[in-house]
């Protein structure tokens, strides 16, 4: 469970200082399916860097599963990153010079999972994701939708209790991002993994089990 | 996975890589020939010293190295055959021959000039003088009585040839004036002018006759390898110490004074040549990991995003900088090993070094240590210019880092 209170983000663009996010409090439950919605420049990424701790509130208190993680040291924070959370990007974010399964397995070997392991967690994740054809490919030769599948067998692997995604089918046509967004949906249902994403396709987010409005940073519709 | 993502990123960009590998082991390479050429140096220098004149040691009455310049003949060895099979016994000795040395007076009876004399056994001596080299006539041999070989700028000196006769005239042990008639067998020149200038050498024999004594006044001794002069020196200490022998020991380095100058001169133009080098590799490493940082801001806000620790993000930096200067430094050593063999099997003519008159061929040596050096240096070079992009790459903030990649 995710509970933000009175969050607040803060950034300085030369004297100017700009209110990404203001006061926002919101709770989001295991097992939730919750989408971020609204136009760009709302404050969806940030509040979704905030809540996946890549970035510090300016004020306001955010615990995770009853754990405080408001003033956490960065190490201490990359280490509930790497245990807790799972990521998906818009842009998918796979490292060129890795393979697929080298992709996938990055997490575990951040979470010191020992190899045999390892590799039987990613054959697994791949056979989720239908891309056990492609391990050995590097992502240039994939295409967007199978990209983004190898980004969700990431963000899967090390066995988050949440996943975010941050306008997860923005670079994906309309079909193949519907069928991202499926596949999200039934690891949700199945595995139980709370997901949290962005997104200002409205015609996705007839999938979510919750929808989230934010408008210049503040909460229009919770 | 470090490794891996670290090796793959140093040569996602070939192009690139292989500039900057080409720089570090071209700084490699640079080291190794410049390095094994002045190594050559100094070895030849220092053979040709001691193979001239002064030997790996010399043993005196002790104070002679000190006082013995003023009152030579206050330090005159009595008992030099014992001494001789003394020095024998010990595991690395190749030759020990006597020395007597004098000063005075050479004439032809037109022309008279002062000179060094050394009474030697023509036979001791051959093996010890090997880099004395007959610009005229013959060499001494044993048996000769009345017969002298001159330094070639003392020859020119006085005008003497091979064959003419000329006077000796010195003073005795007693403090008399004597002379001698010799006969020029040959006329010789070494890698020091400043000694062919001066130096004269008659058997030893005629020396003791010249200054009227049956002692000598040095052992100088030849060893079989250069390296084993300070073991040798200290095993000899030891057995004259328990035989109660009251005598010294100088070794050849105490002795070459040009030599010590000279390896002082090179090592510190050498010192200069790794700091330049060593920028210059630095340099180059820097760029291509300061490029690599920024177009990996994305990449970098990924890895860090799933959970690499700052530590993380700044050990994949450190370790691709090491692998450039891995295999920079591999190929510095195969590129210096390969160019210096040639180099040596062609041979660099060299004129002679100040105050020698003999040319000579220099070669690269194949210096361990220097090889050691010059992949150390590309190692830790390359490290040490990997440190400021990767502190860069780890302070990224990880949301403005993520943003590169749309």
């Amino acid at each position: 469970m995710v509970t933000l209170e009175e969050i607040s983000k803060n950034y300085y663009l030369g004297s100017t200082v700009v209110n990404a996010v203001s006061d926002i409090s919101i709770t989001v439950n295991d097992g939730e399916f919750m989408a971020l919605v609204g136009p760009s420049g709302s404050g969806k990424s940030t509040l979704l860097n905030i809540i996946g701790c890549i970035e510090k509130p300016t004020s306001g208190r955010i615990t995770l599963d009853g754990t405080d993680v408001t003033d956490v040291p960065t190490d201490r924070l990359a280490d509930i990153r790497a245990r807790r959370i799972g990521y998906i990007f818009q842009t998918f974010n796979l490292l060129p010079v890795l393979t697929v399964s080298e992709n996938v397995e990055y997490p575990l070997h951040l979470q010191g999972v020992d190899k045999a392991e390892r590799r039987r967690r990613v054959e697994k994740v791949l056979h989720e994701v239908g891309l056990e054809r492609f391990s050995t490919h590097k992502p240039a030769e994939l295409s967007g939708g199978q990209r983004q599948r190898v980004a969700i067998a990431r963000a899967l692997v090390g066995s988050p209790s949440m996943i975010l995604a941050d306008e997860p089918t923005a670079n994906l046509d309309h079909k193949t991002g519907m069928d991202i967004l499926t596949k999200m949906k039934e690891l949700n249902q199945r595995l139980g993994i709370t997901f949290i994403f962005s997104t200002h396709d409205q015609k996705i987010m007839s999938i979510a089990d919750r929808i989230v409005e934010l408008r210049d940073g503040r909460l229009s519709n919770n | 996975m470090f490794l891996r993502l670290a090796l793959r990123n140093v040569f996602r960009n070939r192009v690139r890589s292989l500039i900057t590998l080409a720089a570090i082991a071209f700084g490699s390479t640079s080291l190794i020939i410049a390095g094994g050429f002045i190594e050559d140096t100094f070895i030849q220098l220092r053979e040709s010293y001691i193979h001239s004149f002064l030997g790996h040691l010399q043993i005196y009455k002790k104070g002679f190295y000190e006082k013995g310049g003023a009152r030579p003949f206050d330090y005159m060895m009595t008992d030099h055959e014992e001494i001789t099979r003394e020095i024998y016994s010990v595991e690395g000795v190749r030759q020990v021959t006597p020395r007597l040395e004098f000063s005075g007076l050479l004439s032809t009876g037109e022309t008279t000039i002062s000179f060094i004399g050394q009474g030697v056994d023509p036979e001791g001596e051959r093996q010890i003088s090997s880099f004395v080299q007959l610009d005229k006539g013959e060499n001494l041999a044993s048996g000769d009585k009345y017969h002298v070989i001159l330094g070639k700028g003392l020859a020119h000196g006085i005008m003497a040839d091979v064959g003419d006769p000329v006077i000796l005239v010195a003073n005795t042990m007693g403090g008399s004036i004597n002379g001698l008639d010799v006969v020029v067998k040959g006329i010789f020149f070494t890698s020091s002018k400043a000694y062919d200038d001066r130096a004269l050498r008659v058997p030893i024999k005629t020396a003791q006759r010249l200054l009227r004594t049956d002692e000598i006044q040095s052992l100088v001794v030849l060893l079989d390898d250069t390296a084993k002069t300070d073991l040798v020196k200290e095993r000899l200490e030891r057995i004259f110490e328990e035989r109660g022998h009251d005598l010294e020991i100088i070794p050849w380095y105490e002795m070459a004074d040009f030599y010590n100058k000279t390896v002082d001169l090179y090592k510190r133009q050498f010192f200069v040549l790794k700091l330049i080098i060593g920028i210059i590799v630095v340099l180059s490493i820097f760029n291509t990991m300061n490029m690599s940082v920024l177009e990996r801001i994305g990449e970098v806000g990924t890895i860090m995003a799933i959970g690499t620790r700052r530590s993380g993000v700044v050990r994949l930096f450190l370790l691709e900088g090491i692998i450039l200067g891995f295999f920079g430094g591999i190929l510095g050593l195969v590129g210096g090993y390969v160019l210096a063999s040639i180099i040596s099997y062609i041979g660099i003519p060299m004129p002679p070094p100040p105050g020698a008159t003999i040319y000579w061929t220099a070669a690269i040596r194949i210096v361990p240590g220097v090889f050691a050096f010059s992949f150390a240096l590309a190692l830790v070079t390359a490290l040490f210019s990997s440190v400021y992009p990767a502190y860069k790459a780890c302070r990224l903030e990880i949301a403005e880092a993520l943003r590169h990649n749309v």
